[in-house]
This record gives C-alpha cells, sequence and structure tokens, in this order.
C-alpha cells in the first residue's frame, strides 16, 4: 500500500517538474522568437529603405541618361552644321579658295580660332561672361553654339 | 578627386596656298624669316581634318559631362555635408 502510495506521488512530482521544465522552455522559445521578429522586422525596414533609395538612384540615373541623350543630339547638329558650311549647295570650298584667296584664309582662321576655343570648352574650361549672354547669330562661337551660348536659341 | 585641368590651346595661323599664289606666298614667308616650307592639305582633307576635331570635341564634352554626373553621383553627398 505505501509502495502504490510513494509511486504515485513520484508520478505526481515528476508531472509537476516536467510541467515546470516544459514552461521555462516555452518561455525561452517565445523569448527567441521574439527576439527573431524584432531583428525580421528591422531587416525588413532596412529593405525597404534600400529600396527607395535604389528607386531614387534609378530615376536620376534615366535623367542623367536624358540629358546625356540631348546633349550627344544636339552636338550632331553642330557637326551637320560643320558639314552643310562645307557642302551648302554644292559649295566648293575648293574653288572658292582659289577665286577669294584672302577672304577664305581669314574666314578658316576666324573658324579654326573659335574651333580651338570650342575644344576648351569642352575639355572644362568655364564660359566667358560674352559667351554666356550672346543671344545673337553675330555673337555666337558659330562651330559649336550648344556647347559655347547656352542662352542662344536658334532662329 | 579633382577633375582634369581643362585644356588651354595656341591658335594656329592657316596659309591658303593656290598655284596662283604660290610664289607669293613662300616669298611673304622668306620675308618674315620662316622657313618656306608648309604642310599641306587639298580641300577634302581640310574638310575632313575640321570634321575629325569636331568629333574629337564632342565626344570630350560627352566624356567631361559623363565624369561631372558620376562625381556628382559620388561625391554629391560629401559636398553636401562640407557645405553644412
Amino acid at each position: 500500500m505505501f509502495g502504490i502510495r510513494l509511486f504515485l506521488i513520484g508520478i505526481v512530482a515528476t508531472a509537476i517538474a516536467g510541467g515546470g521544465f516544459y514552461v521555462v522552455k516555452l518561455q525561452r522559445d517565445n523569448a527567441i522568437l521574439k527576439a527573431n521578429a524584432i531583428k525580421l522586422e528591422s531587416a525588413v525596414a532596412e529593405q525597404q529603405e534600400l529600396i527607395t533609395s535604389q528607386k531614387e538612384d534609378f530615376k536620376e540615373i534615366l535623367a542623367a541618361n536624358q540629358k546625356m541623350n540631348e546633349l550627344v543630339s544636339v552636338l550632331k547638329k553642330d557637326l551637320d552644321d560643320l558639314d552643310k558650311r562645307f557642302n551648302k549647295k554644292n559649295r566648293d570650298v575648293g574653288k572658292l579658295a582659289i577665286a577669294k584667296t584672302e577672304s577664305i584664309e581669314r574666314i578658316t582662321n576666324g573658324a579654326s580660332a573659335l574651333a580651338t576655343r570650342c575644344i576648351e570648352i569642352a575639355s572644362g574650361s568655364p564660359l566667358t561672361e560674352k559667351e554666356k549672354n550672346a543671344t545673337k547669330k553675330s555673337e555666337i562661337n558659330r562651330e559649336c553654339p550648344s556647347i559655347a551660348n547656352p542662352n542662344y536659341i536658334p532662329y | 578627386m579633382n577633375k582634369p585641368t581643362p585644356l588651354e590651346l595656341e591658335n594656329l595661323k592657316w596659309i591658303i596656298i593656290t598655284s596662283n599664289n604660290a610664289e607669293e606666298v613662300f616669298k611673304r614667308l622668306e620675308e618674315q624669316g620662316i622657313d618656306p616650307v608648309l604642310w599641306g592639305l587639298t580641300d577634302k582633307d581640310f574638310e575632313l581634318l575640321a570634321k575629325n576635331f569636331a568629333q574629337i570635341r564632342n565626344q570630350l564634352k560627352i566624356t567631361n559631362d559623363l565624369l561631372d554626373k558620376y562625381k556628382e553621383y559620388y561625391e554629391g553627398d560629401l559636398e553636401n555635408k562640407d557645405e553644412k
């Protein structure tokens, strides 16, 4: 009889101890889960911040590309204009130079000086006030108005 | 990072020489104490040279502007911090 009682007490004590351990384990697991959830939330926030920043970057890159395409297009126009100066209406610069040697020499030297200035500007030389303020055909650098005269609107 | 120093170029003088003025041109050179020798281009080659230079200039401008954009992108924050 005493043996059975002792056995039952043993079972109850074991059950209570097991329950206690189980509760402690659950609390520990719960703490780990909470910590993980906090880390996860923080990681999600960081990712969202990164995505926002990448979207901004993408917008800036698109805008920069757009500007670059515009630049390429105006530079191409300068090149086309140069071609026109040589070949407009079947113009033959060679024959013109034979007929009006001095004038063509003067024009060539003037254009050469302007073209030299264009290369300086393209390499990063700051524009002069005169270049910035040029709005008339007579004031512009005809070799590269697109980069030398920002306020000139072709007419 | 500093940008490359902009170019400061020398102006050169073109002399147009034809079969009509060749003697006069060489005589003038000698009078000015310049060796009577010229490097020549035909009118077509002169046109090509002008166009080649225009293309180099355009490429230089594009590269320079691209450099500005990269500088703005990578150093824009630094410049803002410096201003603060």
